[in-house]
C-alpha cells in the first residue's frame, strides 16, 4: 500500500480536479434542478466522506480511478435525468430498445466498477481471509443496490405519490428495481469471481 | 477454531429437532396447494441438509439453533396455509385494518431479525471478524440476499404468470412488493444487531463489575 500523501499523488489529484470539472460543468443548467439535486446527494455525502476519511484510510489508485468511473456517469445521469441520457437515446435507436438504458448501463456499472473498491475497503477495515474475503465484497455492493431501491421508492412515493410505477426512474417497467439489482448482482460477481480466480493473493490479508 | 459440541451430548439440540420434526410433519398434512408446498420446502431441505452435514465441522450455538428452528416453523406454517392466506395474516389484517395479508411481511422481516444473529456468528467464528465489523456485515448479508430473493422471485413470477407483473399471488398488486419486503428485512436484521449489540455490553459489564 503507497501511503504517499495527497501532494505526491498525481494521479488522484488529476482524477480529483477532473471529477470537480466536469462536476461543475454538469452542474450548469440541468435539464431538471431537482431531479440534479436528488441524485447528487450521493456526490454530496460521498466525496466529503472520502475527503474527511483520507488520512485515516487513503484508498489505492485504482479504487479512487473506478469511483472517478461511475461518479462521472452518475454526474451525466444527473444532468440529463437517466431516463433521457443522450448516449441511452442513441443506444435505444442503433440496437432498436423499448427504453433508454443509461440507466441500466449505470446499475450493471455499480457492480462492475465499485466490487474491487469494496474489496479494498472491507479489506482495510475488517481483516478478511479466504471465503470470506471473496464473497463480502459483492454482498456489501449487492445489499447497496438494495438499499438503493429502497430508498428510490421512498422518494419516488414521497415525490410523486400518484405517478407510482410511472415514476421516472421506473419508466413504467414493474420489474424495474428486479432488474437494475439483477445488473448490480451480475456486475459484482463477475469481478468477485475473476479476481478469486486470476489472483489468489487478493484473498489474503495485506 | 474449537471444536463442536458432540450431538450425542447436546440435550438441548434434540428436543429442538423434535419439536421441529413434529411441526413440519403436521405442516406436511394436506397443504393448501402441494407444488407450493413443494418448492416453498425445497430451500429447507437443502438448508438442513448443510447444516446436519456441516455440523461436526462447524456447529452453531444453541441460541442460533433456536432462532433458525423459529424461522423454520414460521416458514412450515406458510408453506401450509400458503402465504397469502395465513390465518395468523387474516387476523393480522383483520386486527390492523391492512389492505393485504401481512403474514409473507413478517416472515421476510423474522428472516432479518431470527438469521442475523446465526449469519454474525458464522462471520466471527469461521473469519476471525471482529464482532462490532461482523454486526454490520450480517445485516449486508441479509439485505443481499434478500435482494436475491426478490430477483428470483420475479423471474419465478414472470415463468408462471407472464406479463401478469406485481398482481401475481406473491406481490398481492402491490407494486412496491420487493422494495417493502427487503426494507422490513433490513430493519429486522438491523433490530437483531442492536438487540445483540446491549445484550454483549450488558453481559461485558457484568463481567467486569463482578
Amino acid at each position: 500500500m503507497t501511503e504517499k500523501p495527497f501532494s505526491r499523488r498525481r494521479l488522484l489529484q488529476v482524477l480529483f480536479a477532473g471529477f470537480m470539472i466536469i462536476w461543475i460543468v454538469s452542474s450548469v443548467n440541468p435539464v431538471d434542478r431537482s431531479d440534479w439535486f436528488i441524485e447528487n446527494l450521493l456526490v454530496f455525502v460521498l466525496i466529503p466522506l472520502l475527503i474527511f476519511t483520507y488520512r485515516l484510510l487513503p484508498l489505492s489508485d485504482a479504487t479512487y480511478a473506478l469511483l472517478f468511473v461511475f461518479l462521472v456517469m452518475h454526474a451525466a445521469g444527473a444532468h440529463y435525468r437517466y431516463a433521457d441520457v443522450p448516449l441511452g437515446y442513441w443506444m435505444q435507436e442503433t440496437f432498436h430498445l423499448s427504453r433508454n438504458h443509461f440507466d441500466r448501463i449505470v446499475h450493471l456499472s455499480f457492480g462492475l466498477l465499485l466490487t474491487y473498491p469494496a474489496s479494498e475497503i472491507l479489506r482495510r477495515i475488517v481483516k478478511l481471509r479466504g471465503f470470506w474475503a471473496a464473497v463480502l465484497p459483492p454482498v456489501l455492493i449487492v445489499s447497496l443496490s438494495g438499499f438503493f431501491e429502497i430508498v428510490e421508492s421512498i422518494v419516488a412515493s414521497v415525490v410523486e405519490p400518484d405517478l407510482g410505477a410511472m415514476y421516472l426512474g421506473i419508466q413504467g417497467d414493474v420489474w424495474d428495481a428486479q432488474k437494475d439489482m439483477a445488473l448490480a448482482i451480475i456486475g459484482s460477481v463477475m469481478p468477485a469471481i475473476i479476481a478469486a480466480k486470476i489472483k489468489p493473493a487478493w484473498r489474503e490479508p495485506d | 477454531m474449537t471444536p463442536s459440541p458432540s450431538f450425542s451430548a447436546n440435550r438441548f439440540l434434540h428436543v429442538l429437532l423434535a419439536v421441529y420434526a413434529l411441526v413440519w410433519i403436521i405442516t406436511a398434512i394436506q397443504p393448501l396447494d402441494w407444488p407450493t408446498w413443494a418448492l416453498e420446502n425445497l430451500l429447507v431441505v437443502i438448508f438442513i441438509g448443510v447444516l446436519a452435514l456441516t455440523y461436526r465441522r462447524f456447529a452453531f450455538s444453541n441460541a442460533s439453533y433456536l432462532l433458525i428452528a423459529i424461522y423454520l416453523v414460521l416458514h412450515a406454517i406458510g408453506a401450509h396455509t400458503g402465504y397469502a392466506a395465513s390465518p395468523a395474516g387474516n387476523w393480522l389484517k383483520a386486527v390492523f385494518g391492512l389492505a393485504r395479508n401481512p403474514y409473507d411481511r413478517v416472515i421476510h422481516c423474522a428472516f432479518g431479525l431470527l438469521l442475523a444473529y446465526p449469519l454474525r456468528e458464522l462471520m466471527i467464528r469461521t473469519g476471525g471478524i471482529r464482532p462490532g465489523a461482523a454486526s454490520w456485515l450480517a445485516i449486508c448479508l441479509i439485505l443481499a440476499v434478500s435482494t436475491f430473493f426478490e430477483v428470483i422471485e420475479a423471474i419465478v413470477a414472470e415463468r408462471i404468470s407472464p406479463g401478469t407483473g406485481p398482481a401475481w399471488l406473491g406481490a398481492q398488486g402491490d407494486e412496491w412488493d420487493a422494495q417493502f419486503d427487503m426494507g422490513v428485512a433490513l430493519l429486522g436484521a438491523m433490530a437483531a444487531m442492536l438487540i445483540t449489540c446491549w445484550r454483549e455490553r450488558a453481559a461485558a459489564f457484568h463481567s467486569v463489575s463482578s
